[in-house]
């Protein structure tokens, strides 16, 4: 059993919006430079043909989470349903797990001295919603559920590894991408807009 | 955990320096007391937020969901949710008051909604009235040179109204109404108004030139009325001309998911614009960059390529051209008030070169446009007649100087297709509330049923500036009302109201002669929710609330498919009131009370509104009202109801779509649209059809490629003048200018930016935090000026010096940089350097055609700044007061 998010980055506009509503729903705004969710814009080949791809990164509740390997108190761990999930009560703030995550996704906190990250809204997907992300999609490039449900909703083409990722071998994660070609290989470099 | 609001003003700012900034004390501890009342309830929701990340805690069951406004000029208008635990908003959410689909949609919010509440609890909201510390009420005690260095003082509301009163009164008295100004005076032109009126402003503000031609030569401006169809007929074109149009960055919401649903279609677009946008990419758009201000140009030799291939290919519609228009050629050239137009002016001779010797050529337009005349050729003729094409433009490439004919070559272009009147065919702009949806609104919100009930407020004095001149006018001593300098008019201006939401100083052109202006004054009143420009340069700063603090609530739309109603959701904020209660207070300083000025109560105006919502029944032509409204909800509110009806209202029950305990739950009403509904729009459809029996409001009933009104318009404001038919004038500080003087090597553009809307929301730190506003330039630009990744820039115009951090970027055009829209001009005192990368410190009060407002092309130079590293913006201090 597993639980992925699916991104349709051909259709990614890069505006932000979930990014956004993650902060507000788990008021990290209150802690700058903190993201769970973060979009990210990237620019390949030279004028006057050149190419931009958005990617919006989080938790890829993966199935060999490297966070969970290195933990020393347990606080990370992998839940029932499948998704990398935390628990702050015995949480020390070693800032471990965020290093060893080769996506940088646990984010040290340190107005509460804790690691955080995307839970994938477990409060409202308990109730039958979709996480804040999700739901904030302007584009609709958004979903989360179980993995082979999106894989049959969305088609085989999608993918795991971009050229701005690590390679999808070190913790299998569970994100499934509707890639853009020029993702895919060479060097993009970010633009910072 | 402490409390909410000290938990959001702790985080971002010292909670020493808001103790002191707030000593204010008493209106901060009024803000905070107000909290604390309900401190245990409050503290539990808290708890509830820090734990959030445990299942079991279920803030939303602590709490409501409320429909919460969403106000700003961005051209969207979303539908944003905020979950209100005990009077303090603690999350937001979007539309999901039914299921999405693409053709009924969710009014999905863009980042700027979403982040509203923390703007909202922002800790530099303005949080008393206070007062320049060297100035006082008089006209003795100025000191006007000390505007924006002063220190400043908190007054309370009632000495705030008594200064501002006696001001207003004093100056009209002395100086007459003539010496009253105001650009955007909101409510606070009734205070004025009260003792015989003021001097107003105008210009073509984001429209440029589409705000006065297209009723003159028979299209809509794109603001409410649009000459495009509906977002379902797009998905109809084959082809998609983009001029100008970024929707992705400046109509955030729907309009880029609905462009995808006709590129899903199979529709292929092309982008025009000298920045590849994000919209382009996602649309795998053909990107065609184009040196600013030369759109023109472009369209002329489009128009050449029409003709030029016409014989073989078929391209030009001359059926429509012949019965719907009047202009195009010398066969065909209007009769005016019984005198025959010289038939040499006319736009096919000119394109041909017949008499000028000039043919429009791709490679004429190459030289001045920089797009190659291959790709030229190539896309004129893809605009024939029998391609399905949608020829969409934002108002952008007509904000520049000069650029009055450009939308009439514009509609010129368009009728040489044909691409009017038909399925899968468009022609207009397509930008602000109708990005990717034209035709008639289809919800509208009824009347807040305001009134002076003395007709006590009217402007005497009849006098309009232009917006691209006024801040020189009041430095001048004088303003330009038509040509020559016989229509000078002179003026002594010594009060200015900042009464607006619209923050003129930092959004039209030239905040660094509007900043000289201030100074010369006697008097400068602002009143507003944040320390801007305005506020900052003024004597005396009235903080106004915003619109969830207000009893009148918001009911508005924006796309023309939905109506939302937020009423208010939380008590006033710190001491702050609204627009209209500071307007009822220095009125009553006056003498005038609140039902004198506005007949009903705020809250009962707010009642009134749901009265007369309407929208279209299905058959999408009979007018109904929105709401059901019982006998059994007016008795609900009957203290209003009595009210209104005691002021000559029609309250009675009446028949609606739905009931009216839905529509305030909602918070929204949106038309339910599908395939094949009767909500679709065909522009011109009936006009083409029998242009005789359907004559659009033109002189000539038609579309005038030669236009008389059009060019007695502009030739009448006395800058500049243009021909009747759409002849390619260069633009003051254009490419040409720059090629010819030399003196400048940059091109600037000015685009509307995710951040802000405007300059609405540039000061909420989580937006500073996900766009660092640098400015773009491209990677050979840089190279050749030694510029890297993450420098400081300087640029300079003729008007003044800002500095930004650049990204380099080959995704916009050599020679061109993106200055982005709406920062907060932030000077340096010490370099007279502005630090906020300001649009409007690089623009200048220069007016041409029909007043103007130009952006899309400013002159300037660009070299790695050799001061200190500019600081990232999210690591700046609030611009907060703080009281000695």
């Amino acid at each position: 059993m597993a639980k992925a998010f699916y991104f349709d980055m051909t259709s990614c506009i890069g505006c932000k919006a979930c990014q956004i509503a993650c902060k507000d729903k788990l008021e990290v705004e209150m802690s700058p430079g903190v993201f769970y969710r973060k979009v990210s814009s990237f620019e390949t080949g030279a004028y006057p043909m050149p190419g931009r791809f958005n990617y919006s990164a989080s938790c890829n509740h993966c199935e060999n989470p490297a966070c969970v390997a290195v933990c020393p108190t347990g606080a990370m761990y992998k839940a029932e349903d499948g998704t990398v999930q935390h628990d702050d009560s015995i949480c020390d703030g070693c800032k471990m797990s965020a290093m060893a995550c080769p996506y940088k996704v646990p984010q040290y906190v340190a107005s509460i001295n804790k690691v955080h990250k995307c839970d994938a809204c477990r409060d409202l997907t308990a109730k039958g919603k979709n996480p804040a992300c999700v739901d904030a999609c302007v584009m609709r490039c958004l979903d989360f559920g179980e993995k082979e449900d999106l894989i049959a909703k969305y088609g085989p083409d999608l993918v795991s590894d971009l050229a701005i990722l690590p390679s999808s071998e070190i913790t299998s994660p569970n994100v499934l991408i509707k890639a853009k070609e020029n993702a895919l290989e060479g060097e993009p470099k970010e633009m910072l807009v | 955990m402490s409390k909410y609001l000290e938990k959001v003003v702790n985080s971002q700012f010292s909670r020493r320096d808001f103790l002191k900034g707030s000593a204010v004390a008493t209106a901060a501890v009024a803000g905070l007391s107000l909290m604390g009342s309900r401190s245990s309830s409050i503290a539990k929701a808290e708890e509830e937020v820090s734990t959030a990340h445990d299942p079991v805690v279920d803030l939303e069951a602590q709490g409501e969901w409320k429909t919460a406004a969403c106000w700003n000029n961005c051209g969207g208008r979303c539908l944003n949710k905020a979950l209100v635990v005990d009077g303090v908003v603690v999350r937001q959410k979007t539309d999901d008051t039914h299921e999405d689909t693409p053709d009924y949609l969710q009014q999905r919010a863009c980042p700027r909604g979403r982040v509203r509440r923390m703007e909202v609890y922002a800790p530099d909201r303005l949080k008393t009235p206070m007062k320049r510390k060297h100035w006082q009420p008089g006209g003795q005690e100025i000191n006007g040179e000390l505007r924006g260095l002063d220190e400043w003082e908190p007054i309370s509301w009632d000495e705030a109204f008594q200064i501002v009163a006696s001001e207003v009164k004093r100056i009209s008295e002395t100086y007459g109404p003539r010496s009253m100004f105001a650009t955007s005076a909101g409510e606070a032109g009734k205070i004025m108004n009260a003792v015989g009126g003021y001097i107003q402003a105008d210009g073509t503000l984001s429209w440029g030139s589409w705000y006065e031609g297209p009723d003159y030569f028979g299209m809509e401006d794109g603001f409410g009325e649009y000459s495009t169809n509906d977002r379902l007929d797009l998905r109809n074109c084959e082809l998609i001309v983009m001029f100008g149009a970024n929707p992705a960055w400046s109509s955030a919401g729907n309009p880029t998911y609905n462009f995808l649903q006709a590129k899903k279609a199979g529709a292929k677009f092309i982008c025009i614009d000298p920045i590849y946008s994000t919209t382009a990419s996602v649309m795998d758009a053909q990107w065609i960059p184009i040196h600013p201000g030369t759109d023109h140009a472009l369209l002329l030799a489009l128009a050449y390529v029409m003709l030029e291939h016409d014989e073989e290919m078929g391209l030009v519609d001359w059926d429509f051209l012949n019965r719907c228009t009047v202009g195009f050629d010398a066969e065909h050239m209007p009769v005016i008030e019984g005198v025959e137009i010289d038939p040499k002016e006319n736009l096919k001779d000119y394109i041909l070169g017949t008499y000028d010797g000039v043919p429009k050529t791709p490679e004429w337009a190459s030289e001045i446009t920089g797009v190659d005349p291959a790709v030229i050729e190539e896309l004129g003729i893809k605009l024939g007649k029998d391609n399905k094409v949608a020829l969409l433009t934002g108002w952008a490439p007509a904000r520049t100087h000069n650029s009055d004919s450009m939308p009439q070559m514009f509609m010129a272009l368009g009728a040489m297709g044909g691409h009017m009147g038909l399925s899968g065919h468009m022609t207009g702009v397509s930008c602000h509330y109708g990005a990717s949806n034209g035709g008639k609104n289809l919800v509208g919100s009824g009347s807040a049923g305001t009134s002076s009930t003395k007709g006590i407020f009217s402007n005497t004095v009849r006098e309009v500036m232009s917006q691209s001149e006024m801040w020189d006018a009041i430095l001048k001593g004088w303003y330009t009302n038509g040509p020559g300098e016989e229509n000078r008019k002179e003026i002594d201006i010594k009060l200015i109201y900042h009464g607006g939401t619209n923050a003129h100083m930092q959004t039209m052109p030239g905040t660094n002669e509007a900043i000289e202006a201030m100074r010369k004054v006697e008097f400068v009143v602002t009143q507003t929710t944040f320390f801007n420009t305005d506020a900052k340069y003024s004597d005396v700063v009235l903080p106004v609330n915003s619109m969830w603090e207000r009893e009148e609530g918001y009911m508005g739309g924006g796309n023309r498919e939905i109506l939302v109603n937020a009423p208010k959701i939380i008590e006033p904020l710190f001491d702050s009131k609204s627009d209209r209660q500071v307007a009822t207070g220095i009125l009553e300083a006056m003498g005038i009370s609140e039902k004198d000025t506005y007949g009903i109560s705020a809250k009962a105006s707010w009642f009134n509104k749901y009265f007369g919502a309407w929208t279209y029944d299905e058959d999408g032509a009979t007018r109904v009202p929105i709401c059901t409204i019982t006998q059994e909800d007016i008795d609900k509110y009957s203290d209003l109801a009595e009210e209104l009806i005691a002021a000559g209202k029609k309250i009675e029950p009446q028949e609606g779509k739905i009931p009216f305990a839905k529509f305030l739950e909602d918070g929204v009403y949106t038309v339910e649209r599908k395939e094949g509904d009767n909500f679709g729009s065909i522009a011109y459809q009936a006009f083409r059809e029998d242009p005789e029996a359907n004559k659009l409001r033109t002189e000539s009933g038609k579309l005038e490629i030669y236009c008389r009104r059009l060019k007695a318009a502009v030739d009448g404001y006395g800058y500049t003048t243009i021909n009747a038919y759409p002849t390619y004038n260069p633009c003051l500080d254009g490419y040409e200018q720059m090629k010819a003087e030399g003196k400048f090597e940059f091109q600037v553009i000015n685009p509307h930016y995710l951040r802000r809307s405007h300059t609405i929301l540039d000061n909420v730190k989580v937006m500073r935090e996900a766009y660092p506003n640098p400015v773009l330039i491209n990677a050979s630009d840089a190279a050749a000026k030694g510029i890297a990744e993450g420098d400081t820039v300087l640029l300079t115009s003729d008007y003044g010096k800002t500095l930004r951090k650049a990204c380099v970027t080959e995704t916009i055009m050599p020679g061109v940089i993106g200055v982005l829209h709406g920062t907060w001009a932030d000077i340096d005192p010490e370099t007279g350097i502005d630090r906020a990368g300001s649009d409007n410190i690089l623009t200048g009060n220069k007016c041409t055609g029909q007043r103007i407002c130009a952006w899309n092309t400013t002159l300037a130079n660009m070299e790695k700044y050799d001061g200190p590293e500019l600081p990232a913006d999210v690591d700046m201090n609030d611009r907060m007061v703080v009281f000695e």
